[in-house]
Order: C-alpha cells, then structure tokens, then sequence
C-alpha cells in the first residue's frame, strides 16, 4: 500500500535520494562519533583494592584484582628483595571480596601463618611469607569501596544511550524508506519487515538493560548500526532474505546475553571454558564428517532446511580456550595445550578447504599466544610454520592459488579471476563518497555481493564515507577492548576482549581489503555487516567477550555490579 | 595484569593493519576511481564493450544514438547509414572512440559524486556533424568506397564525414556471405583510419615548399611536352600543356611543370616542408588518433619528381590532410578537428571543445598566393557553378593505384567566404579522374553544410 503511494510519485523519491545520500553518512557519523568518544576516551584511573603491609610499614597498594607479586619491576606489586623470586605469586580478588594467594613456582615458596602453600585464601591478619618478608593483606573498607565505584568513570548515561538509540532508528526509518519506495513491490513488506525487526530488537534490550540498572549502550548501538547497514545491503541485493537475517541477529542476541551471563562469573566461565573445548572442536568435527561443500569449502551443515556454518560458533568457542586468569597463566607458562588444540581447529578447517576461517583462527591464536606468554619468538615460530604450511595448502589447493595469482592483477582479467573485486571497485567508484542512492546500485548482479563484498554494495548505494565510518566502528571497538585491558577484573577478560575484537579486526582486514584487491580475495565475512546467520551469531558471541571486560561502573551487564560497590545505585 | 594489559598491544598493531591497509585504499580509490569508473565494462557506464549511459545528437539537437539501455539508433536509416562509423555499432565490429573517450563526462563522474545525478539523468553528448549533411554525403557518394570530409577551418568543428561503403546497424548485412567485394573494408572509418596516394592534391604541398623556398618561381615560366625526361626515366603529363606561367602549370595540374621544381627543390627540401605542413602526421583528438602518412623523396631524381606530384610512395590521411588545408585556408595556422562539441548532464556540462590552433607553418605571402591559385582552379577549370553561394578554392586529383584499378579520385579545398568557413576533402576509390568524381560529390555535400550553417 505505502509502496503504491511512491511509486505514483518518482519525483518524490529522486529529491528523497539526492537528499538522504548526504544526510545518510551525516547521521551515522553523529551516531557513530557519541558512541565512539566515550569508548576511546573515558577515565582510567588505577583503582585501589587493598594494600600490602611490609613490617617496615610500608603499604604496597593492591591495583587489581589479579596481582603478580614478585621482584621483576614489570609486576603489579612490586617487592624487589633478592630472596623474593621475579614472578613469585598471584594475589587474586574475587566477586565477594575475598582474596586468594597463590604460589606460582616460586624458588622460596609462599608461606602464610608460616605454612607454606599452594594456593590459600586468606583471611583477615593471615601473615603472608614470601622470600622471608612478613607481611598482611589489608583490603580496602566498605566505604572505601563504595567510594571507589563512585569515583569509577561510568558508563555514559542513559540519556546519551536513548538519545543514540532514537538517532539510529531515524536512520533505519530513512534507509527503509529509500528501499521500500526504490524497490520492487513485492520486497517491500520483508524489507520493512527486517529494518522493523533490528529497531524492535535494540529498544528491547535498551528497555532490559535499564530494567538490571546498565546503562551504557555505545558498543551495541555500534553494532546495531553495523546491522542496520547490512539489512541495507540485503535489501539491495536479496530482500527476501531480511527476514531469515533478522532472526539471525536474534539468535545473535541471545547467543550475546548467553554468553555474556557466562562470563559475568570468572569460576563458572573458568567451567564453561572446557565446554566450550569440546564444543569448539567438535563443531569442526562434525562438519568435517558430515558437512555440504558449497563454493569449493566444505563448512555447511545442513539441518532440515536451516543450514549453519558451525566454524563459525568455533570462534567463540575458541575466544573461551584461549582465555586464562593469570594463576593459572603465570604458573603454566607452557603453550604446548594450546598450540596442540589450535593446529588441530586449523587442521580441520584446512580439510574443509576453509582456509579464510583457518587464516582467522591462527591470527586468533598469534594474538593468544602473544597474550599469554609475552613471546615475540613463539609468534615468529608459529608464523614461519604458517608460512610452510600455506604453501603446502597452495600446492594441494590450486583454487587458492588461483586467488594469490590474481591479487594485484585484477585489471588484467576482468571478466575471470579479477571479476568479483573488478566490479567491486567500479561500484564503488562509480558511488563517490555519497553513493548513487538506496536502491540503485548494480552489485547485486555479483556473486556474494551482500556477504564477501558486501562492502562494494554498500559503498556503491551509500557511498565510501559510510564504508570509512563502518572500518572505523570496528578500529573503535578494538581500542576500547585494549583500553580496558588495564583495568580488566581478571586476565581472563582482558585476554577473551583483546582476542575477540582481534577476531573481529581480522575478518574486516580480509574482507574489507580483500574486496579492494588490497589483500586477496578470502571469502570471509564482514562482521554484523554480511548476510550470513552464523556469522552473525559468531560476531554477537564476540562482542559479549568485548562487553565483560568493560569495568565502567554500571556499564556492562557482563560485569557483576560489586557487592557494595554500588549503594548509591542498589 | 601489567604484563598482559600491554601485551593488547598486538591488538592495536591488527588495528593499525586495517587502518593502514584501508588508508592505502583510499589513496588508491582517490588516484585511481575515476579509472575505475569508466574501466571497459563498468556497470554504470557500459553495457559490455558499449556505452551505455547517455545519448548522442548531432549539432541541430537530432537524436543520433540513444545508450541509455541498450543502444537504439537514429529512426531514419539513411541517418543510421551516414553515422555508423562514429556511434560504431552493437557488437563492436566498428569502436566509436570519440564516444568512449568521454566516457567520464558522459557518465558525469566526479571522485565525490560518483555517476550519481538527480534523477538518473543521462549525459548528451553533441557532436559537431549534422545530420543532414551526412547523409547527403552518403548519398553523393553513391557506391563508391571513400570518404568526404568538411570541417570548419577556424574553430575545428567537423561537419561532416563520412565513409562509404556503411550499413545499417539495425539491419546488418550479411557480409560473410557477400562474394560482390561491396563490403571491402566496410568496419573501416576510412576518414581517420585510412592513408591514401595523394596524386595532384599534393601539389599543393610542393607548391607552398617553392613558394616558401625558390624567390622567384612565381615569375618563372614552365614547358611541358607531355613528358619530362629525368636520367633517362619519364614524368607524363596527359597532353602537353606547352608554355604555362607557375599559376597555369598549377591549375592545368602539369606534372612535368612540378617534376622540375620538385628535383629543384630537391628531396630534402620536399621531405623538410611535407613534415613542417604535418601532412603525414598522426592527428589526435577526441581519443581518435589517425593513421600516420608517408612520404620519401631522399633517393634517385625521378623519385623525387614523382613524390613532387604526389604519386612514388606518398601516402596521406584524409583528415591529416585537410587540417593542412586548414592553414591554406585560414592564414597559415591549421586547426586541429574535432567532433565532440559538448557533454552535459542533466543541468551540469561536464565537457566544452576548444579550439585548438597550431604554430604557423606557412607565411602570409605565401597563404595568399596559395589561395588566389587554388580560387584560380576552380574559376577557370572546375567551374563555380557547382558551388553555388560559395567561392571555392580547391584543387584536384587522379592517384594512380596501379593493378587493374581505377585511379583513385582526390579533392581538396575550402571555401574562402567569411560566413562558411569550410575546408574540405574528397577520396574516392577506384574512380578514375578527381574532377569528374569529385566535384559533384563535393557540390551536394558543400550544399548541404552551407545550409546547416545558415540554419
């Protein structure tokens, strides 16, 4: 009906376009900017939870809740004796404001009440003993702690989060306008549908964010708007798929809070983590046994008529392996479990031929590695292997090589090898920085053009300051999972947030560059932005690992509000 | 924590891959997007190997080509016929370079807007050539093969140019099938692809080298017996023309009379001023570059004599040849032909032609006595009666080809009034004499551009 309206009225729909192509990235560099600030630039200020009182009484203060005692001056409490060893023991706080000591390997050993231990949890007046020093644990007061989350950089209001909120939906509410009125007829009703849908959503889980008192929204706004542009690629190259993406993006929501619920508790994540082993690598099992080939890679799975590609879910699974708190991290240095888990998740996907999802998870493990044991030259090693073993792949998978072939040739074969990122990049330069108009783009006649170049597609309709603003929402995200880092509760969130938006920066610099012939063409998934259901899953998965480590006070609803941390907001 | 918090570091490092990565892209996409854009096969821009986002008219606003989806000519066929071998036709048998050349300014592309223009509206591209004088051309030239050239000598537009044998892009002949040779070199734009042996016309080239060179050549007197012996070899004339001041020899077109200033002249002389005229140059414009010409007169005397008159291995381009009859014709500096006039989209112009002027290549003095015996021609021997309305200067040409074909025949000139400021050329294959082929076929077209100019 609303369609028939328009159609009656081209005149309307030209000024419509030539006024939204401009108005379009304006909004979302609005949007993108209020959510991105507050992200890239709140307050770190080390935070005091207790403090460690030597005989000479001196007090160390006690930072984070994850402490390396020992001489080495890179340790968070810093005891430079020469009996005490350079990484001596991990002094750890927990969600109800007990503390733990932990031995790790330590030539002296950790004595408390002048019996030595492995691992203790202390009480008030335990005498810690390492490298002869005596020496208490005196956590901070009540008080103390309720000033503290009072003083903790927050996350931004509730107001900004609505306000953002409204300006997104206006900006679906104009993407869905310019579809509906641009496309077919009978597309309309599953376009509205789709853009309808991620508006419902993301007043939903504003609605229960406010219900458990969270208040910060930035990096799922983020997200939303990322979900908001692939809808639009989807309208413009397969609307009947909006539908089947939308309840894509609510499974990825569910699979978000999921998995953010998991990790709000360090020792039922810590559980989880061996769950999500098992799951990672039997995902790729299966498909390897039972998996459809489709496009040369054998990693569908194909379930009645819904059809998963379960590697996908392996990511998230994977970000879960990797992570580790730091007792367990300073005291078993020794990678080879890991290393020995990843080649076999490697190894798998490398016989499903999916190697743009092999190529994601090593860099996935180079970032873990790296994150774990601080070794340059373990990362060397593991890319010299990979080095060997992708040539090895190249000569068993000429496929592959067909694609490194045509990497910075295109031009050369433009209706072959070259012919996907060839129309890429005319799309996008026929687009300019403003697009040519929803609705009006040619890429939809490329294979793929809503998924591995979906970048193409929206470049060419919105025009390249959108696709700027999109690579730039990602870069964000990252630099506010690495900010985090230091005030991170647990290393186990710092090492799951900085994996996870590193998963993140690597399928956008293979899909991204790729389709720009900058890279070769891998055929990996931008993600929130392609159509593909597991991917969305998967990027949801992700952003959760992003959201536990966000410590802002009563910013996350995977970080638990500390126990009376917040009597002001309790 | 310490320890690992900086480790997110190698975070930054993928962020700082994809920024720099990205980074380079742009600087990529602003260098190179406008490559891209108009790349054999953009989307936007072509169907295939065709343009196909704009329309083609001729000077009067006449729809020529519309590309805007698909291609559809012209209505009238004559009109199709005569406009073939510019707007090419559907499967890239004949390239229109001119076209494509802009593809750009036809698409309307800019690095900020893209191709995007407000309602989809599409790019005209005018051209210089009217339609009507077109296919009067084609209709003069009948079924000869050749071209017939007119273009306007001061500011470069081309008026008209066509090549025969053409055909109708909507109804294509079966040239596979064809055993008649009717369709020999009928992909050709034969105007600005082909070379052809001069003969007499190059005599005018000869002429302004001693008019330049030799100071009192005006003032000599020339004998021709029909024949001219030259170290026991002949230059012929068809009869003999007897005594003839340099004027007669030039209008009786002696080839005896220029055989002798051409060995006076001497070969490197002669091949010193063909190159200062530019006479075998390769002429660029609009992204058509023409066919590059010839012409040797280094070796034996009789060599020299014959390259003199425009015959041994002389080869001219019809349209680089009329460009040096524009310096003839408009004061010693020729002017480069051009055939797009301008491109707009929707309100937008997003191209303008200009007009181009060479160095002068010839003197006043020697422009003016050029002119006066070129006017001579025609007042005494071809006869102004065919050029009503016009004062024509010209001069004629029968180009021996050998084998059993006809001579070829040639006419070059261009009319001196100051309201049709028109240079123009005739090439007919296989043909026999210039005067008797030509003229009339320049009559009809120089007609037809008169009146397109009234209009």
């Amino acid at each position: 009906m609303l369609t028939g309206a328009f159609d009656m009225n081209p005149t309307f729909y030209n000024v419509y376009i030539s006024i939204l192509r401009y108005a379009a990235p304006i909004l979302a560099a609005i949007i993108l900017f209020r959510c991105i600030l507050p992200l890239v630039s709140f307050r770190r200020e080390p935070e005091i939870w207790g403090w460690l009182c030597l005989p000479d009484e001196t007090k160390l203060p006690i930072t984070h809740w994850e402490n390396v005692i020992g001489r080495s001056k890179r340790s968070d409490i810093v005891v430079d004796f020469p009996t005490v060893s350079r990484t001596h023991g991990v002094l750890t706080r927990y969600d109800d404001g007990s503390w733990t000591i932990t031995d790790t390997d330590s030539s002296g050993g950790v004595f408390v009440n002048g019996k030595k231990i492995e691992i203790r949890a202390l009480k008030p007046d335990d005498v810690i003993t390492i490298g002869g020093i005596d020496m208490t644990l005196q956590p901070i007061s009540a008080k103390q702690e309720a000033r503290l989350a009072h003083h903790r950089a927050r996350g931004s209001s509730f107001l900004t989060g609505l306000s953002n909120v409204l300006l997104l939906t206006l900006l679906q509410i104009f993407c869905c306008l310019a579809y509906v009125m641009g496309g077919q007829t009978d597309s309309a009703q599953s376009v509205l549908l789709g853009f309808g849908g991620i508006m419902v959503c993301q007043w939903l889980l504003l609605l229960f964010y406010v219900c458990i008192r969270r208040v910060s929204f930035e990096v799922e706004t983020i997200a939303f708007f990322l979900c908001t542009m692939g809808m639009a690629a989807i309208a413009a190259v397969c609307p009947e798929e909006a539908i089947k993406q939308l309840v894509a993006m609510g499974m990825g929501l569910v699979t978000f809070l999921l998995v953010g619920w998991s990790l709000r508790d360090l020792e039922r994540a810590k559980k989880i983590r061996y769950i999500a082993a098992v799951a990672g690598i039997g995902f790729l099992v299966i498909t390897l046994l039972f998996g459809q080939e489709y496009y040369g890679a054998k990693n569908w799975l194909v379930i009645g008529s819904v059809s998963i590609q379960p590697s996908e879910l392996s990511k998230v699974c994977f970000v879960f392996v990797g992570a580790s708190a730091l007792d367990r991290l300073v005291k078993k240095r020794n990678l080879l479990l890991f290393i020995g888990y990843s080649v076999a998740m490697c190894g798998c996907l490398a016989l499903m031929n999916d190697f743009g999802t092999a190529l994601i998870f090593f860099c996935a493990f180079l970032v873990i590695a790296y994150l774990r044991s601080g070794s340059v030259g373990t990362l060397a090693l593991a890319v010299t292997a990979l080095g060997f073993a992708g040539v090895v792949a190249l000569k068993i998978a000429p496929h592959a090589l067909q694609r490194f072939a045509s990497w910075r040739h295109i031009w050369e074969d433009p209706f072959d090898a070259g012919y996907q990122q060839t129309r890429a990049l005319m799309c996008m330069a026929s687009g300019g920085f403003f697009g040519i108009g929803a609705g009006q783009g040619w890429m939809k006649n490329v294979f793929a053009a809503d998924s591995d170049v979906v970048i193409a597609t929206i470049s060419e309709e919105w025009g390249l300051i959108m696709v700027v603003l999109i690579v730039l929402s990602i870069v964000a995200l990252a630099i506010f999972a690495v900010r985090s880092a230091i005030l991170g509760r647990s290393s186990f969130y710092t090492i799951g947030a900085c994996t996870a938006s590193s998963i993140l920066l690597v399928q956008v610099i293979l899909n991204t560059l790729g389709t720009v012939d900058v890279l070769p063409l891998t055929g990996v998934t931008f993600p929130f932005l392609s159509n593909g259901g597991s991917s969305m899953i998967c990027a949801w998965g992700l952003l959760a690992f992003i959201k536990a480590a966000d410590t802002r006070q009563n910013a996350s609803f995977a970080v638990r509000l500390v126990k009376n941390g917040g009597e002001e907001d309790e | 924590m310490n320890r690992i918090a900086g480790r997110g570091v190698i975070t930054l490092l993928l962020a700082l891959v994809l920024v720099a990565g990205f980074s380079f892209f742009i600087a990529e996409f602003v260098t190179q997007a406008d490559d891209w854009a108009v790349f054999s096969g953009s989307p936007h821009v072509y169907n295939g190997d065709n343009i196909n986002c704009g329309v083609v008219v001729d000077r009067d606003h006449i729809l020529l080509a519309d590309m805007q989806d698909g291609r559809e000519y012209s209505a009238s066929e004559a009109l199709r016929k005569a406009t073939v071998h510019w707007l090419g036709d559907r499967y890239g048998n004949i390239s229109a370079p001119a076209i494509s050349h802009y593809a750009q300014q036809i698409a309307g592309f800019d690095l900020v807007g893209g191709v995007y223009s407000y309602g989809d509206a599409s790019g005209v591209v005018e051209l210089t050539l009217s339609g009507t004088a077109q296919q009067a051309a084609l209709e003069a030239m009948g079924s000869y093969k050749g071209t017939v050239a007119v273009y306007n000598y001061k500011t470069g537009q081309i008026l008209c140019a066509v090549t025969t044998p053409a055909y109708d892009p909507d109804n294509v002949p079966d040239i596979d099938k064809d055993t008649t040779g009717a369709f020999e070199g009928l992909y050709v734009n034969r105007f600005i692809q082909s070379t052809y042996i001069p003969g007499s016309i190059f005599k005018i080239v000869t002429l302004a080298a001693a008019l330049e060179t030799i100071g009192d050549i005006q003032q000599r007197s020339f004998t021709c017996a029909g024949s001219y012996e030259i170290q026991g070899e002949k230059v012929t004339c068809e009869v003999a023309h007897g005594q003839q001041s340099l004027k007669g020899a030039f209008s009786n077109s002696c080839n005896c009379a220029f055989a002798q200033i051409a060995i006076e002249l001497g070969g490197k002389t002669l091949m010193e001023y063909a190159e200062k005229f530019g006479v075998t140059d390769r002429i660029t414009f609009d992204g058509i570059t023409t066919a590059a010409g010839n012409f040797e007169a280094a070796d034996a005397a009789i060599n020299v004599a014959w390259s003199g008159v425009g015959q041994h291995k002389n080869q001219i381009n019809p349209c680089a040849f009329l460009t040096f009859m524009s310096a003839v014709a408009g004061g010693g500096q020729s002017t480069k032909p051009y055939l797009v006039e301008r491109i707009t989209v929707g309100s937008a112009e997003t191209y303008q032609a200009e007009v181009h002027t060479g160095e002068k290549i010839l003197s006043d003095a020697t422009v003016q006595v050029l002119q006066e015996y070129l006017r001579n021609n025609v007042a005494t021997h071809y006869g102004d009666g065919n050029f009503p309305g016009l004062t024509v200067c010209a001069k004629t040409g029968t180009a021996e080809v050998g084998g059993a074909q006809k001579p070829n025949a040639m006419l070059s000139g261009f009319c001196a009034d100051e309201k049709y400021p028109l240079a123009f050329i005739v090439c007919v294959e296989d043909a026999g004499y210039g005067s008797a082929v030509c003229i009339p076929i320049a009559s009809k077209v120089l007609a037809a551009c008169k009146e397109a100019l009234d209009n």
